[in-house]
């Protein structure tokens, strides 16, 4: 049951007041963005839809606080079928951004630098698809240096970065080179011994 | 049709286009091309033993394509008139029909086009509609799978009389399908395509289905789905029958069909709602409902009609709800989906609304029209002097004004549905509208800014928008300051730049001119010339030197009450922050340039008399 005092009905006026936000009425909840997004075949519980509508009932602790909104990845398969036009990636940022001034951490995990090897190089920000990576100065070790800084409300953990660098030096949490490596000798080389 | 076809009074041009349209009400006068059939229609008996011996095949446009037809063919075996016609694009000449049709000599290929001249009363438009080609919706697959077909590819299929004699069969294999999924709203309710529901889908796939339920009980058919929508009478129930006769009805949309390459199966992914769930349905055929769009040329045809089209791109009605059938041009009605997509009962129900909206025009003597009209004085008009101007005639929606060399203008009184576009342009004055008069409106302007002007909102607002919306304004109670004054006219068209001069001569506070939004005006074009107007205007009066603040533009239309209140209480609250005293000098200042723009207008008829009242007054 959802009691009356859990709807707040000024939210949906804050999501559409929050850039990228601005179209969130106009969704009829017909589901072709749950049927289309590439999030929810591995996260079943994920559903674009019901997020979008809980938000226009006005759940607005349930929709801040909740993992899920930090899992679209932005990659649009649903925008482009979408026949009310609604460019929910930028609906999902717009919760993201709410979250986040409201106190919420962004429940990761991220991609994470090891800032004794970093060598400042930049390549992971510039390949960074989401803009989440960004070159600090910062006292590491007794000495200034410049490493990448990941932001947390941007990263999504799609390892881009942890491909890209050099040094080995960006890395994710629970897809770090040694697991990928660990699932490359299960499958392959124990065949071949 | 056959009995239209052989009712003495029934004169069926077929194979014909209409070209132009003069004249008004009563009196249309309509040229019509004839195109040639290189068959003779009167000696044509549809007997079709020319067809079988042409050796040309090309696809068969009523068949959707699935089926060939010869390069002389009839459209379809029930076409009325049953004549002939040779495809001459495909044609090559071989005169093998002429041999077939033997003594009869129907054939004749040195037919010319021929161009008729009708005199009607009156005129209906019932082009009807197109259906939406759904090759642009990539993720369904249409064009690119062999077993995805159109609603109306569908009907060819099963019908009796169709390509396969009522057989279903798949194209991909010639097999008969063991499930078959519809998807509904396919390029309709589409913001991507068009925004509206095309209303007659759900029944033609609610109908589809139980039929082909009827022929092949074992047939797995599902539906997708946003809504059913099944409103008018029994309709529901039909919808409730098709349920119980274990059609499955899932209310998802599909985000993407993709092909199973060597069945040639689709697989159709899904949200089923109820179940909250993405689910992945096998079928064997994919049948997608597409939106009825408006017919290809129906714009040429609109344009020699001068009937605007709706923001859909369908004929627009004089009223959607008062005159549905009407056109803005009188004389001129529609019937069925050319005005907006319908199913068969409202098509015919319209056409016969159509008839009796005709017929009343045709069973009487004379026709009182709007008085509302615009008349030329001949003496002021340039063009009468040898000087060629015309622009009375360019701005006219209606071609209600003929031009010609040496004369004065000439309205067409039946044709002007009273604009008052011509009025506003007119730079010499020469033309006014009846009931309209600068001298009329003029007259309501000093006596509205008689008193204290500095602290008025001088309103002008057009009839059918703008003032419905301040209307509305009021009946529904929204609030909004007593400080402004409204001025209605017919059109935005009509207000004339001098009107807005005069207002901040005679001292107003802040002036607002509204009109219709683009796509609504009831005069076609009326706004779009009064928008460029007050840009224009908005330019010269800032350097004028009136603070821009207080000329504003804005677009209302007859439902938007909440927004003509905004308007208004906007200006009140800017009108009170520049305060009266800032008003008065600034309205001081630019007097003169004022005084110096509106030096003419005295001149017009009627307008000395009021100017003198007020000159007469003590000020």
């Amino acid at each position: 049951m959802v009691p009356r005092a859990k709807l707040d009905l000024q939210f949906k006026e804050e999501v559409m007041a929050e850039p990228g936000g601005e179209h969130l009425l106009r969704c009829l909840s017909c589901g072709t963005c749950m049927a289309a997004c590439l999030i929810r075949r591995v996260e079943p519980e994920y559903n674009p839809r019901r997020i979008l509508h809980r938000a226009a009932m006005g759940l607005r602790e349930e929709v801040l606080s909740s993992p899920l909104i930090w899992l679209c990845s932005a990659c649009d398969a649903c925008y482009k079928r979408c026949p009310q036009d609604i460019h929910i990636s930028n609906i999902f940022a717009a919760f993201r951004n709410i979250a986040l001034r409201e106190g919420y951490t962004p429940p990761g995990p991220v991609a994470q630098v090891n800032e004794r090897t970093c060598v400042g190089c930049g390549l992971c920000v510039e390949v960074c698809p989401y803009d989440a990576v960004e070159l600090v100065q910062k006292r590491v070790l007794g000495r200034e240096k410049t490493v990448s800084q990941v932001d947390p409300a941007k990263c999504i953990s799609c390892g881009v970065c942890a491909a890209s660098c050099r040094s080995g030096s960006i890395d994710l949490v629970d897809f770090s080179d040694e697991a990928v490596f660990e699932v490359v000798r299960e499958q392959f080389m124990m065949e071949a011994a | 049709m056959v009995d239209a076809a052989r009712h003495p009074r029934i004169n069926i041009l077929s194979y014909a286009e209409v070209e132009r349209v003069g004249g008004y009400i009563g009196n249309f006068k309509v040229k019509v091309l004839q195109k040639p059939r290189y068959v003779l229609e009167d000696r044509c008996n549809g007997c079709g033993l020319c067809a079988p011996v042409c050796p040309i095949e090309v696809p068969n446009e009523f068949e959707e394509s699935i089926a060939p037809r010869k390069a002389i063919y009839v459209p379809q075996p029930q076409s009325v008139p049953l004549v002939y016609t040779v495809d001459l694009d495909n044609c090559i000449k071989c005169y093998k029909c002429v041999e077939a049709c033997g003594k009869l000599e129907a054939i004749d290929f040195a037919m010319q086009p021929q161009e008729l001249d009708l005199d009607v009363g009156t005129i209906i438009v019932a082009t009807g509609f197109d259906t939406f080609d759904p090759t642009p919706i990539e993720e369904y697959g249409y064009g690119q799978y062999d077993n995805v077909l159109t609603a109306v590819e569908l009907e060819r299929l099963h019908n009796s009389a169709g390509p396969t004699v009522g057989k279903l069969i798949r194209p991909s294999d010639g097999q008969i399908p063991r499930s078959v999924a519809f998807v509904q709203c396919v390029g309709s309710r589409d913001s991507r395509y068009h925004e509206y529901c095309s209303g007659f889908c759900c029944m033609y796939t609610i109908k589809n289905a139980l039929v082909l339920k009827g022929l092949y009980p074992d047939m797995e058919i599902s539906i997708f789905y946003i809504d059913i929508r099944t409103p008018a009478k029994s309709y529901e129930e039909f919808y409730q029958r098709a349920r119980n006769e274990g059609i499955r009805f899932i209310q998802g949309r599909p985000a993407q069909i993709t092909e199973d390459l060597v069945t040639k199966n689709l697989f159709i992914e899904a949200e089923d709602r109820d179940l909250g769930e993405v689910i992945e349905l096998e079928a064997e055929m994919v049948v997608l409902s597409t939106a009825a769009v408006p017919r290809q040329g129906a714009g040429i045809l609109g344009q020699a009609l001068t009937i605007p089209n709706d923001p859909s791109g369908f004929y627009m009605e004089y009223h959607p709800k008062l005159r549905p059938i009407d056109t803005p041009t009188e004389g001129v009605f529609l019937a069925g989906a050319a005005q907006g997509p319908k199913d068969i009962p409202a098509s015919v129900a319209q056409g016969s609304g159509a008839a009796a909206r005709a017929g009343r025009i045709m069973a009487a003597d004379k026709w009182e029209i709007e008085p509302i009209v615009a008349v030329v004085w001949e003496d002021r008009c340039i063009n009468a002097t040898g000087r060629k101007c015309g622009i009375c005639a360019t701005n006219c929606p209606y071609n209600a004004i003929i031009v010609e060399p040496d004369r004065a203008a000439q309205v067409i009184p039946a044709l002007c549905h009273g604009c008052g576009a011509c009025v506003a342009e007119c730079p010499h004055n020469a033309i006014t509208q009846m009931h309209f008069t600068d001298a009329q409106i003029i007259a309501q302007l000093h006596a509205l800014l008689a008193e204290k002007p500095e602290e008025k909102i001088l309103a002008f607002m057009c009839h059918w928008c703008s003032f419905g919306g301040a209307d509305n304004a009021g009946t529904s109670h929204f609030e909004y300051p007593a400080t402004s004054r409204g001025i209605r006219v017919m059109c935005s068209a009509r207000m004339d730049s001098d009107f807005v001069f005069e207002a901040f001569r005679r001292g107003a506070g802040m002036v607002l001119v509204s009109g219709c939004h683009p796509q609504d005006c009831h005069y076609i074009t009326g706004q779009h010339h009064a928008a460029i107007r007050f840009d224009r205007l908005a330019g010269m009066l800032e350097r004028i030197g009136i603070s821009p603040e207080r000329f504003r533009i804005e677009w209302i239309s007859a439902a938007e009450g909440d927004k003509y209140a905004r308007v208004i209480r906007e200006m009140d609250e800017t009108l009170h922050s520049l305060g009266a005293e800032r008003i008065k000098a600034e309205n001081k200042e630019v007097r003169p340039q004022l005084e110096r723009r509106l030096r003419r207008l005295s001149e017009i008829p009627g307008v000395a008399e009021v100017l003198g009242l007020e000159s007469g007054k003590k000020k």
